[in-house]
């Protein structure tokens, strides 16, 4: 059995060394005899047992005594291993090629696909909450969603996109939501969630935006999202981004002052609490909710 | 520190080894023996101060390997108790016999007697031959698998050539050649003695054993690996014809004709391994200074404290007579069922104790005995008391997993 487990570490050291490789064949020949119900010839068992109890010896004959009676044995363990192993790694690769992430839609745990786990990271959006993150209550069910900036093309798929200017996972997922957004089937929606309380600001400014022109917002976020220079905090800069994008910036200003705005900015944040939502970004498409900043396949998959 | 051998200063031949620096125990010189720094020094002298051929070139140079390859032709002469001319160089023990069986122009219905514990060198020719109609006999060993005199004088009878192993490499046994070659030169009979185990390890006097021929090879005794002597009587090699022919191997030569140089030149075909050869003339001399008595006295003794211990152990079968006197240095075992590799295996890994397994190129004797194979250890000069004990102390080791 030792043979099953030598023809796989030797065949992935066999890559990058020619002694390996040589190991990998002879592994690979004990393996399809023994299969075949015949002997195995080359003694690549007998050698690695002995090597494996040999330097064993050195160090505890006691532990070498067990291993070297019981080799079959653990042969047969290290195969089992090996095999449910296996079996949570084709999982985990199935689920990082839907989720982005190994361990199933919006899970956090550790993935070896994205050791450092930046497909699944979010800026969190209830810091004093005392409540876990629980992906399950995510959910459109009876949020008002004709609040927020949207662009409507008639179309069969329906993308809600909650994120927050100054959050870097936003950002970092904008590329894919842009590249959602530009096609021809699907329907936007784009609410801002100032996790960041500095850029509660940019609600207002956005709202009165979206009441200026409603085609216009969609500029507006791609100047924001795709800038590392504008300064978040500073009002003038993002007045400065409204006139760039050709509307009145007094206009704009002076709208975004107005208690009138204030409180559809509040109506907002009120909507977005009964999403659920834990942090940003999160993207329901089609009613499902995509929680960090994953690749574009993952939102592509759930399209109709 | 001497060791059991007052006249040989174990510890001293041992600095001359710089591989065993490494702290190694290396037991497998019946395969391939170590070689001594003095060996290596010769050879770099051939490739450092005079790399040319022999035989050839007149310039200082070719005069020089000249004198350094008739030298060393000397000093092996020396160490057989033989003349010069009757020491021919070959790459090795198989060589030399495959030269005197394809020379020696035996023909079909000719009698060849080998014994049952040949190594393949000298039993494939002699199989090969038959095919062509010579008859092959064997002689099969006693029960102790020493030799069976009796069976010899039965078969000995219109026999052309008697080739056998002096020293076996499987258990060490020596066979009595000196008794065999009288009776059967009484028979007619030549007699050929593959010497590849004894001549490292005894002291040959081929005049003294009055033997018609003598096969071995250098890698054993010290010397390079790619260096072999065969041993011939003057007289005999004088009929042989050449077996490879080429370069050096004539005088004079026509588009159809050739006229051959006397031996042993005219069996040294193609430009000659001259660093091996210089090489083995020192390790000959270094073997002679060390004196071959002492060394045989050194691993007889060094045999008989292993050979007393493994017996103590239950389960471990040692091929051929138990009395270590009468195997040389050779120890050739096997544990139980277990697979003599895995024994050989666990000894290097565990302590670094180098000894070979398998079936030691005798496979036709382990398969007639239903044997895998066996572990072998082989002592040498270098070899201690201490090592011993440690390869003992291992044994036991693994007799326990």
């Amino acid at each position: 059995m030792i043979c099953i487990i030598a023809l796989i570490v030797f065949s992935i050291l066999g890559i990058f060394s020619a002694t390996h490789r040589q190991l990998a064949k002879e592994a690979f020949d004990c393996v399809f005899r023994r299969i075949t119900f015949r002997k195995c010839e080359s003694g690549l068992d007998i050698r690695l047992k002995s090597r494996i109890t040999g330097r064993l010896m050195k160090r505890s004959p006691i532990l070498a005594s067990k291993i070297h009676r019981h080799f079959e044995l653990i042969s047969w363990a290290f195969i089992i291993l090996f095999i449910v192993s296996f079996i949570y790694v084709a999982i985990g690769g199935y689920n990082y090629y839907l989720y982005g992430n190994c361990n199933g839609p919006n899970e956090d745990g550790f993935c070896i696909f994205d050791p450092l786990g930046e497909k699944s990271k979010f800026s969190e959006t209830q810091s004093c909450s005392a409540e876990p993150p629980n992906p399950e209550s995510l959910t459109l069910f009876n949020v008002d969603l004709s609040l927020f900036p949207s662009y409507d093309k008639n179309a069969e798929n329906d993308v809600v996109f909650i994120g927050c200017y100054g959050c870097p996972y936003t950002r970092k997922a904008y590329p894919a939501i842009k590249k959602l957004l530009d096609r021809k089937d699907v329907n936007f929606v784009f609410a801002h969630f100032p996790a960041k309380e500095s850029t509660y600001f940019i609600s207002n400014i956005l709202n009165c935006i979206n009441e200026a022109d409603k085609d216009k917002f969609i500029e507006f976020n791609e100047l924001i999202f795709t800038s590392d220079t504008i300064s978040l905090k500073n009002e003038d800069e993002i007045f400065e981004v409204v006139e760039k994008i050709g509307l009145d910036k007094k206009e704009i200003k002076h709208c975004s002052y107005l208690e009138r705005t204030h409180e559809i900015t509040k109506l907002q944040m009120s909507e977005l609490q009964k999403t659920g939502i834990y942090g940003t970004p999160t993207v329901f498409i089609n009613g499902e909710a995509v929680v960090g900043p994953k690749p574009y396949r993952v939102y592509k998959r759930l399209l109709k | 520190m001497f060791n059991l051998v007052v006249e040989m200063n174990t510890q001293k031949i041992r600095k001359d080894f710089p591989v065993l620096e490494k702290g190694i125990i290396y037991m497998d010189s019946a395969c391939v023996s170590l070689k001594p720094q003095q060996v290596v020094k010769a050879m770099n002298c051939y490739y450092n101060e005079f790399p040319a051929c022999a035989g050839r070139s007149m310039h200082k140079l070719g005069e020089k390997v000249t004198e350094e390859v008739s030298k060393a032709r000397k000093i092996i002469a020396k160490f057989f108790n033989a003349k010069p001319n009757e020491i021919v160089f070959t790459k090795n023990t198989t060589e030399s016999i495959n030269l005197v069986a394809n020379s020696l122009g035996l023909k079909k219905g000719d009698k060849v007697i080998t014994t049952d514990k040949e190594h393949n060198s000298n039993l494939l020719p002699w199989q090969n031959l038959a095919k062509r109609g010579i008859i092959h006999e064997i002689i099969k060993s006693n029960e102790d698998n020493t030799f069976n005199m009796d069976k010899f004088k039965e078969k000995i009878k219109g026999a052309k050539l008697v080739s056998m192993v002096h020293t076996s490499n499987l258990d060490g046994v020596t066979i009595p050649a000196e008794e065999i070659i009288k009776i059967a030169h009484e028979h007619g009979a030549l007699v050929l003695l593959d010497a590849a185990q004894s001549v490292p390890h005894k002291e040959i006097n081929v005049k003294k054993l009055d033997v018609d021929f003598l096969a071995c090879s250098g890698h054993k005794m010290l010397g390079p690996s790619g260096t072999g002597i065969l041993y011939g009587k003057y007289h005999l090699l004088e009929k042989l014809e050449p077996f490879l022919i080429g370069g050096d191997t004539v005088i004079d030569t026509t588009y159809t004709t050739a006229e051959f140089e006397k031996p042993p030149e005219k069996f040294e075909a193609g430009l000659q391994n001259y660093a091996g050869i210089i090489g083995l003339a020192e390790a000959a001399r270094y073997l002679m200074k060390i004196g071959r008595k002492n060394i045989s006295k050194h691993e007889t003794e060094l045999n008989k404290k292993i050979t007393n211990e493994l017996l103590k152990i239950d389960g471990i079968k040692i091929i051929g007579p138990e009395d270590p006197e009468l195997r040389s240095g050779i120890i050739s075992f096997n544990y139980k069922d277990a697979d003599p590799h895995e024994i050989a295996l666990l000894l290097d890994s565990s302590a670094d104790i180098m000894v070979r397994s398998g079936a030691h190129c005798v496979h036709s004797w382990f398969n007639a005995h239903n044997l895998k194979g066996s572990a072998r250890v082989s002592l040498y000069i270098y070899n201690t008391e201490e090592e011993c004990d440690k390869l003992i102390e291992e044994i036991n080791k693994i007799v326990e997993l």
